[in-house]
């Protein structure tokens, strides 16, 4: 049970308070409602290039990062499809600081050519590093793609490609800041030893001038039915075959969405789960195998991934997984595995609340999705979950046509490896 | 009105010490370290046993029994283990660590008790059954073709074979050959040698009652039997340092390692190194990201890591940045280390740095499992428990003196090993 306090400032800011007296730090967490599904399909990768630009300096301090370090603190943040996130965790006595910098940071940019450039640099390297660069890196952009065809869902956080962010201009910063980073478009908590009261003195202080922008309206187009199978073979420069399957999932508000949850926990949480000890330990078919949920708040993805053991056709391995599945649909689940989920749901919702900068993120999402309070009640929805919700939604979901499969083959070419001694 | 060029004041945070943690001896003599904290009602058992690489009579014995333990045990199939486990929302895992071999238990305090005796069980009588060990091969060969195809790994491999030399237990590497030879009798004797109550030491952290603490003394008093505390023979380390340049063509980015051998946590200049490390490349403020990130965009990432192992040690440099920036992100990293032997750092930096530790460090004492950590360390490395309050006081008092002459010890180009694998 996480106990807060919410307010609202004349700006539109909206301010979550969660007293925990356990600790010596604070948790300062900003959530922007903006992220990569609000980007141009010919500039994406944007939201995310954006965050990196917000710890290149301000209206008033020169750099992000310094004070920070100097109250104590750490501080990071990440982008997904839907938020634009920002933390800062700081013994409680240096608390004022995080406020000083996050408001100025709202307030106004310092919108240096400089730091664009760097940056635009530094993403490069990023979508190098963990996309072109690794195996079976690219894989979110294939996915996406194979399910996605008008929500914007359809290309991953990091953009479509490098070019994308090279072309950034200060142009599009600007509109972006002014759009989006308004205090009637984020989310402020904070979490640690500290007063409401206190609280609400620091945020009228630092963030109530702030002025309020225009009303962000979100209008995406929605994706339709698939209704029919997507398939995809890639060859690639990996060193073993993978398979990937994706089928689309309830929203996240969605009552269902616990169930689907549940449903990703029985075929693959946990050593006793039913893809890992029967594909992977029993039939040895595969030599790893995980199946997760994107968790996004419009319709999102369930996905099944796997790497088939030496030997075993992507075919086969796929087949195995369609078998499991099959299973799900046509019997129902006993009620020990059931409630072997649904403990594990709950260990894993009380183990969740052990860090406060965890709960001051998980308020602010909880905010955002309109319904704060929702924060307490999912023990209570997992519980609700039934054999025949199970079972309904394994009929309705995890079929052909909502399905995208992607088969990604190793291409045993030529990995030159020269080894040789380098003068230093 | 505000002034929002002037920051808040500061308070910088005082002396920290770790709380009193309280020692138990189990009846059969291992110590059991009481963690009694925290407001959730969750509990973590912690076993470590000296049972790590410089522990093993043959290359990877320390991870496949590590691996293996879950695997069934006199009373209970591996399945049976990962049902009752995952019914209880427990977890329990058995990380690899270089020196240790841990097991680690965490549990809602309520169903501590179906958790205990299976753990007891496994290391009772682990079965160590010849198919899952087979099977456990064949993942592993698969997994590592696919790790060796990250230059990242691949630089990994290579600058700590080189540092400590390929016949090391902090340097070697494993091979599919290396899984191959693996045999069930290994796993056996490995197990038989050293997990025993003279070569392990306890931690129960979060909320642990009475009642939990006396179930811990009878399954494990009974579980884990006597036996000889382990002895390591560690081959001499190369001395002449190397570079080494993998090439493969076909990739968009270079891994570069740079760094050297060090020393265990007992050397006196260890507490120097922690601070002047996280100068060079501990934090995102750190010289190295400020020049080769946030100046010139030449990666995503670079950090430098102080490793340090229960008999030895080393310190490292890593990032992985584009092909074109190769060879002036080396220039730099060498500039950045000749920089803090030439001029001493000016007391802004040094304080940012030392109140960036100190809030670390405060993060270290935050909840039960973070203190649980600092306490383990300190009883596997044979540390006081004043050990923590001393580096603390380090980071305290440190000098730029101090450390421009710690940079001219040991920031030396011509001691470091380098590697880079990509262009």
């Amino acid at each position: 049970m996480i106990q807060f306090e919410r307010f609202e400032l004349d700006n539109g800011l909206r301010v979550l308070v969660h007293e925990d007296y356990s600790t010596p730090m604070a948790a300062v967490n900003v959530l922007y409602n903006v992220g990569a599904r609000d980007e141009s399909p010919e500039k994406t990768g944007f939201a995310h290039l954006f965050e990196h630009l917000m710890f290149g300096g301000s209206a008033n301090i020169p750099d992000f990062d310094t004070p920070i370090q100097m109250a104590g603190g750490e501080n990071n943040a990440f982008t997904n499809n839907d938020i634009t996130n920002f933390y800062d965790t700081l013994p409680v006595e240096n608390l004022e600081t995080a406020f000083w910098l996050e408001s100025d940071r709202m307030l106004a940019l310092n919108f240096d050519e400089k730091v664009l450039d760097v940056q635009r640099k530094v993403v490069v390297e990023e979508f190098k590093e963990t996309c072109l660069n690794q195996p079976y890196g690219d894989v979110w952009h294939y996915i996406s793609d194979m399910a996605y065809k008008v929500h914007p869902y359809r290309w991953p956080t990091i953009g479509k490609a490098p070019k994308h962010v090279e072309d950034a201009t200060m142009e599009d910063v600007k509109s972006f800041f002014y759009h989006y980073y308004r205090p009637n478009n984020a989310i402020l908590v904070v979490a640690g030893p500290v007063k409401t009261e206190e609280v609400k003195r620091l945020a009228e202080k630092w963030f109530g001038d702030i002025p309020r922008g225009e009303n962000v309206i979100r209008k995406l187009p929605q994706e339709p039915p698939q209704k029919r199978l997507e398939k995809r073979i890639r060859e690639a420069n990996v060193p073993v075959d993978a398979l990937y399957l994706a089928f689309h999932m309830p929203a996240r508000t969605d009552p269902d969405y616990y169930v689907v949850d549940l449903i990703s926990d029985i075929l693959c949480n946990g050593n006793s789960s039913r893809l890992y000890h029967r594909l992977l330990k029993e039939q040895q078919l595969f030599t790893s195998i995980d199946c997760y949920i994107s968790g996004s708040i419009d319709p999102g993805l369930f996905i099944i991934e796997g790497k088939p053991s030496e030997g075993v056709s992507l075919e086969q391995a796929s087949e195995a997984i369609w078998k499991e599945l099959e299973l799900l649909k046509s019997e129902p689940v006993p009620d020990m595995e059931l409630q072997k989920v649904k403990n594990k749901a709950e260990s894993t919702l009380i183990f969740s609340e052990l860090s406060p900068l965890n709960k001051a993120i998980n308020l602010a999402y909880f905010e955002l999705l309109g319904d704060v309070e929702l924060i307490n009640r999912e023990a209570e929805l997992y519980l609700q979950v039934s054999a025949e919700d199970i079972q309904r939604l394994a009929r309705e979901i995890l079929i052909e046509d909502n399905c995208s499969e992607l088969f990604y083959k190793a291409q045993k070419g030529e990995v030159k490896v020269i080894q040789q001694p380098s003068a230093s | 009105m505000l002034n929002r060029k002037k920051a808040p004041p500061i308070q910088e945070i005082g002396a920290l010490r770790l709380p009193e943690i309280p020692v138990h001896r189990l009846d059969n003599g291992i110590e059991l370290y009481e963690i009694q904290m925290g407001t959730q009602e969750v509990a973590k058992l912690e076993l470590a046993f000296m049972a790590g690489r410089p522990f093993e009579r043959k290359p990877l014995a320390a991870r496949a029994t590590a691996g293996q333990i879950k695997e069934g045990s006199r009373h209970y199939t591996a399945h049976q283990i990962a049902e009752q486990m995952d019914f209880y929302g427990c977890s329990l895992s058995f990380p690899f660590q270089m020196d240790t071999s841990n097991a680690i238990l965490y549990s809602l305090s309520k169903h501590f008790d179906k958790a205990l005796p299976l753990l007891a069980d496994m290391l009772a009588e682990p079965a160590f059954p010849e198919d899952e060990l087979q099977a456990f091969i064949r993942r592993n060969q698969r997994r590592l073709e696919v790790d060796l195809s990250k230059n990242d790994v691949v630089a990994y491999r290579q600058i700590t074979e080189l540092m400590f030399g390929p016949q090391h237990a902090y340097g070697y590497n494993s091979y599919p050959e290396t899984y191959a030879a693996l045999k069930r009798e290994d796993l056996a004797e490995h197990f038989g040698r050293l997990y025993n109550s003279s070569n392990c030491i306890a931690f129960i952290s979060g909320k642990a009652s009475p009642a939990m603490l006396d179930m811990i003394n009878e399954s494990l008093s009974r579980a884990i039997r006597p036996g000889q505390p382990a002895t390591a023979t560690l081959p001499p380390a190369p001395e002449k340092p190397e570079a080494v340049k993998i090439t493969r063509p076909d990739t968009v980015q270079a891994a570069i390692r740079i760094g050297r051998r060090l020393f265990n946590r007992h050397h006196p200049d260890y507490a120097g190194m922690y601070v002047l490390n996280t100068i060079l490349g501990g934090y995102f403020g750190s010289r190295l990201m400020a020049n080769i990130r946030e100046e010139k965009g030449y990666t995503y990432n670079i950090y430098s890591m102080l490793d340090a192992m229960h008999y030895d040690g080393c310190m490292y440099i890593g990032t992985e940045a584009g092909n074109e920036f190769v060879n002036d992100t080396l220039q730099q990293i060498y500039h950045e280390m000749r920089l803090l032997q030439e001029e001493r750092i000016d007391e802004e930096e040094l304080s940012m740095v030392r109140n960036y530790l100190m809030g670390n460090f405060l993060t270290m004492l935050d909840g039960p499992f973070n203190v649980s950590e600092v306490v383990r360390t300190q009883a596997m490395e044979e540390l006081p428990m004043s050990y923590f309050e001393s580096l603390t006081e380090k980071v305290r008092t440190i000098t730029a003196e101090e450390l421009q002459s710690l940079a001219q010890r040991y920031l030396n180009r011509e001691d470091m090993w380098e590697v880079v694998v990509g262009v």
